[in-house]
């Protein structure tokens, strides 16, 4: 265990002591407040032209979370991509494999570390709910259901990211991936809607991010979907350690 | 304590090493030496086991790389050609991580006493960014040992250094082979493996072509250079000695080749000559070059 606490301290440290960790966290946190804003005064005219006041929180937490997933959809992937590329690139990974670590330690080190830094992130939102409850009396269960299905949502980019990662040594490349694979798997489900009451359709509804978010971040926590989303992390970590042990044989 | 027995690594149609065999002792410091591409990272990165084998094995203390690498890898220090380093960490931090990468027991003392070792201590608040050639090396080498391996790989250890700080790197490796620490490591400067090492493997196109202890390669005077005083006649006379083989003049120096040790007769022929100075010593140049040439003809 200790072996994968000591990866992902370094991870997280390298973030905070690098420029790209810096510049991801002061843009989430702009554009997170920007949202924030945006949607409050959205739903306060609504809801005053419609007179009511029920499901106020749902509104705005709601709309908040929906457009900051967009955010972490672009974030996230230049958050993971030097994960591993990077110390393939630099050969820095050499330390790596040539210290008594397995595979899987070196996988899970590297996701922690990014989740870490990516819970960091969505920490410098806790404000927003704290004035909430200093203005009014907000659903606690919707908001609590919706900052676990945002996390929940932005550790499966992560561990896409860090997939994307661990196929190249260039950056960039690990950067397009992971945004093109977490977008893919973000919308398929629009494909799947198109093509109407066929078997693929439904598999492919099934097989979308956002449906299950939605779901999810309504309040209502559905084990199908918190089983749908711990499985696409663990297929994606097992992808990745296979990736590093291959590195192994090169 | 190094145990490498018909080690073999294809990359689909290319073979890196070919059935490469060969075995160190406890305590041995062994050069690996040989052209570029010749095998001798691909054969250290088995050992340090970066690197899986097509075929055969590798052991370090008995335990078999591809079996048990983790073990393997608690006991053995491997400082690549490339250090690999992470530049935007602090000296200190970076040594540290590797520490407790390779569990140490303790971190803070572990690191504090391989800086000082590599000669860091001054700068080890400084990031690996700002560093130069030289020192980025020995962060290199400080990851290596940092958890005092019985076994230590070093690949190029002072490549792209200068002669002052190939100096430096030389004297520390000898004070790390005190002890029984065995060493493995390659370079292209043939005069380093005739300082630090007790034996030499030469590698060429992935196969060990010779293997032997500095004294005895050295001992085999294939080669004997003469000074004479009045070099003018000499030349037929040094000639006429039975096993000389070919022989050039520059001056007053004369360059013999002979097909055994003949150094007691050239020395008889050449004292009527005024001799000087007799080497009779085959230079690790000459064995190399000697041993690359017949590779490439074969």
């Amino acid at each position: 265990m200790k072996p994968i606490l000591v990866i992902a301290k370094r991870e997280l440290g390298g973030y905070l002591t690098g420029p790209i960790g810096w510049i991801c966290l002061v843009v989430f946190t702009l554009i997170a407040a920007l949202f924030y804003n945006v949607v409050l005064v959205q739903i306060a005219n609504q809801s005053m032209q419609l007179g009511m006041e029920e499901g106020l929180t749902e509104g705005v937490v709601q709309g908040f979370f929906g457009n900051l997933t967009v955010i972490g959809l672009l974030l996230i992937p230049a958050v993971t991509m030097g994960l591993i590329a990077q110390d393939r690139r630099e050969r820095s990974i050499e330390l790596l494999l040539t210290s008594p670590v397995s595979s899987l330690q070196i996988t899970l080190g590297k996701y922690f570390g990014a989740l870490a830094f990516v819970l960091v992130m969505i920490s410098t939102t806790l404000y927003l709910p704290a004035m909430m409850y200093w203005m009014g009396e907000p659903d606690g269960g919707v908001m609590l259901a919706s900052y676990g299905s945002f996390t929940l949502l932005m550790a499966v980019f992560v561990a896409i990211g860090l997939f994307a990662s661990s196929v190249t040594d260039n950056q960039l490349v690990a950067l397009a991936m992971s945004f093109s694979l977490s977008l893919t798997l973000w919308i398929i489900g629009w494909f799947g809607a198109a093509l109407g009451e066929s078997s693929l359709g439904t598999i492919l509804g099934h097989i979308s991010m956002l449906s299950h978010f939605d779901t999810m971040s309504g309040g209502v926590v559905h084990i199908n979907d918190v089983v749908y989303f711990s499985s696409t992390i663990l297929f994606f970590l097992f992808a990745t350690t296979q990736r590093v042990e291959a590195l192994r044989w090169r | 304590m190094i145990e490498v027995q018909g080690l073999t690594k294809r990359y689909g149609a290319n073979t890196a090493i070919d059935d490469v065999s060969f075995v160190v002792q406890k305590g041995e410091v062994v050069g690996f030496l040989g052209p570029n591409g010749a095998g001798k990272s691909t054969t250290m990165r088995v050992i340090a086991g970066s690197l899986g084998a097509s075929s055969g094995t590798a052991k370090v203390d008995g335990v078999d790389v591809a079996e048990d690498p983790r073990t393997v890898q608690a006991m053995l220090g491997y400082s690549p050609e490339v250090p690999p380093l992470y530049t935007n960490m602090t000296v200190r931090s970076y040594v540290s991580y590797a520490a407790s990468l390779k569990r140490v027991p303790d971190v803070a003392a572990a690191t504090n006493l391989a800086l000082s070792r590599v000669g860091l201590t001054d700068v080890s608040h400084r990031l690996i960014d700002h560093l130069s050639k030289g020192y980025r090396q020995r962060v290199g080498l400080a990851q290596a040992l940092v958890h005092d391996p019985k076994v230590l790989v070093l690949d190029e250890p002072t490549s792209g250094l200068d002669p002052a700080q190939r100096v430096e790197i030389r004297e520390l490796i000898r004070t790390l082979a005190a002890g029984d620490r065995t060493i493995i490591l390659s370079t292209h400067v043939l005069g380093e493996i005739e300082a630090i090492c007790n034996r030499v493997i030469f590698i060429g196109k992935g196969r060990i072509l010779a293997q032997d202890d500095i004294g005895n390669l050295s001992g085999t005077a294939r080669v004997v250079r003469l000074e004479l005083a009045r070099p003018e006649g000499a030349q037929v006379a040094l000639a006429a000695v039975d096993g000389v083989l070919a022989l050039e003049q520059a001056g007053s120096i004369y360059t013999l080749r002979t097909s055994r040790d003949v150094r007691a007769e050239v020395a008889a022929a050449a004292v009527p000559f005024g001799l000087l100075a007799l080497d009779g010593k085959e230079h690790l140049e000459e064995v190399y070059l000697r041993l690359m040439g017949a590779e490439a003809k074969a």
